[in-house]
């Protein structure tokens, strides 16, 4: 009876222990990308709502250094797969919001929607752009962010994840990537 | 297509734990078995053999880890090589030396199997790489002619490569001199090897994407000379006509496949067979894994078959050899996917799983009653 209390308490402390822990972490990442997940700073992206997958690829292409970041290299260092899946599931159920404020240019709107046709990203991304798998969430996400790394695969510079980026965005114009970071920032 | 929802398959980065790789599951004929051999292996896929073979060497792609597995016999221990590669798919094995090629880098490290510290020399300017990276991910292996065979993918699903140096197949001296382009018109081959009688070289190459679910086919090509033209992006495998990228006599010249590996199958590396331990009608015939399909809307591959090509080697046949990763039925309900195969001095076979970062050994063992007969 003893032992199997004792044995109830270590375990329950370990519990306890290791939700603490996963719970420091988790306020960690809130501390740049929103308290539930969905970024405050638009240079910055959100991360409620993405795919469990999307986020355990990009946490351990940090983790590797495969994706390069100065930010987020230091917050990985050493992170072992186990807490690795956890976070990704944290974060993959918590839900996304837009978060961009302003009025919408209807033209520019427009023209990134055509884009977003002609350029089939509703096949991997959804017809809705909430992405699947390992392939992450664009409805919602922030505008800078969504542009910078749409230039960034197109112009060779965001390596290591799938190629497959860097041939659809091969040979969009800058404007037309502004538009398109426009109008997925806006889906809901 | 404009509705499909097909989308490249997601490849799984962290480790997967050996009690969750449902080995049991593969099937092979009878007389062969299958077990795990090693595993810890995220994104492992062509393997390299040290000369002893007591090594196994590992390219991945987006994790950007070499991997080296070492044998002590009942049981195998891994660790990193070398990491923060651009997609480092290919690795070789020759005179005590690794070669690592990823996109935009190329690295020997000397002395490898027998030190751990060994540094690599830094090699890329030797070899002259294009800056397109989509289907630059190598597969890469010494010929019979102590040459270096390199490919240099498309930098797309389908169009008229921006430069002349990409859809072909190089050979370089170890060194990176004497570059020579040995075929065109090559899409994506991530899979080759040497007959090992006739030493021609015999390649897989995969078909273009969104063309229906039935073609074209991926292909397995044999080099009977350099220079010739395996019809990218005009013609494709089964003498089909490119929908988008169009030109007259599109199929004038082209070197049709000696075996149509199945659309959109992934058909990955190449073996011939040369050991002792399998039945004797194994020898000089191929094994080729077949990564499995995801741009069609029921799944094809995710097996390794064995290819026996006839007398004069213009045709080939396939059968199914190992299965079982893929669930029956017609939706994509798989947990593994062969990507290589390699030989071991046992004459044992080695596949590595990509998706579960894995390898099986599969082995023979003459059935009893066969054996009583002799």
């Amino acid at each position: 009876m003893y032992a199997a209390s004792k044995g109830r308490w270590a375990l329950l402390t370990a519990l306890f222990i290791s939700a603490g822990w996963g719970q420091e972490r988790v306020q960690l990442c809130a501390a740049c990308h929103g308290a539930d997940g969905n970024s405050v700073n638009p240079r910055i992206p959100s991360i409620a709502g993405q795919p469990k997958l999307f986020i355990e690829n990009q946490l351990v292409l940090f983790r590797e250094e495969v994706r390069r970041s100065e930010q987020m290299a230091p917050v990985v260092k050493g992170m072992k797969d186990p807490e690795v899946i956890r976070l990704a599931e944290h974060f993959s159920k918590l839900p996304a919001k837009g978060m961009e404020s302003g009025v919408a240019d209807k033209a520019l709107a427009r023209r990134g929607s055509q884009r977003a046709k002609e350029l089939r990203c509703g096949i991997c991304h959804l017809a809705d752009f909430s992405g699947q798998n390992q392939i992450p969430r664009l409805a919602g996400q922030r505008e800078a962010y969504l542009e910078a790394e749409m230039r960034a695969y197109r112009d060779g510079k965001r390596a290591g994840g799938d190629t497959i980026m860097a041939a659809a965005l091969y040979g969009v114009s800058d404007a037309d990537i502004r538009a398109l970071a426009h109008f997925l920032s806006r889906r809901p | 297509m404009g509705d499909s929802k097909l989308a490249p398959h997601a490849g799984k980065m962290t480790e997967t734990p050996a009690g969750e790789i449902p080995v049991s599951k593969l099937k092979v004929p009878a007389g062969f078995k299958v077990e795990l051999w090693a595993s810890g292996l995220p994104g492992g896929r062509a393997m390299a053999l040290s000369g002893d073979g007591k090594k196994v060497y590992l390219g991945t792609r987006v994790i950007g880890r070499v991997y080296e597995v070492t044998d002590a016999g009942d049981k195998r221990t891994v660790r990193v090589v070398v990491d923060k590669l651009t997609q480092p798919a290919g690795v070789a094995f020759k005179d005590g030396a690794l070669w690592v090629f990823a996109i935009d880098k190329v690295l020997k490290f000397d002395g490898i199997a027998g030190n751990p510290n060994a540094q690599p020399q830094d090699l890329t300017a030797k070899f002259d790489l294009p800056k397109e990276q989509h289907h630059n991910w190598k597969y890469i292996a010494f010929g019979p002619d102590n040459k270096l065979y390199v490919p240099f993918g498309a930098p797309c699903n389908i169009c008229e490569p921006p430069t002349n140096e990409y859809a072909q197949i190089r050979r370089y001296n170890a060194d990176g001199s004497g570059k020579e382009v040995i075929a065109t018109g090559v899409r994506n081959s991530v899979g080759f090897d040497w007959h090992p009688k006739t030493k021609e070289l015999w390649f897989t190459d995969h078909g273009r994407d969104w063309m229906g679910d039935d073609g074209p086919q991926d292909e397995l090509n044999r080099v009977t000379k350099p220079g010739l033209n395996f019809g990218f992006p005009y013609c494709h495998a089964d003498g089909k006509v490119d929908a988008d990228i169009k030109k007259k006599d599109a199929c004038k010249g082209v070197t049709r496949p000696v075996a149509l590996m199945g659309p959109h199958a992934a058909a990955m590396g190449v073996k011939f067979y040369t050991g002792k331990m399998f039945p004797a009608e194994y020898q000089n015939t191929m094994f080729i894994a077949r990564k499995g399909s995801w741009n069609r809307t029921k799944p094809m591959g995710f097996d390794v078959v064995n290819v026996r090509p006839s007398e004069d080697g213009k045709t080939a046949k396939l059968s199914r050899f190992l299965t079982g990763f893929q669930e029956g039925g017609e939706g994509y309900k798989f947990w593994g996917r062969p990507a290589y195969v390699a030989q071991m001095p046992d004459g044992a076979l080695l596949v590595s799983d990509e998706q579960v970062g894995a390898i099986y050994r599969i082995s023979y063992q003459k059935p009893k009653a066969a054996a009583k007969k002799q």
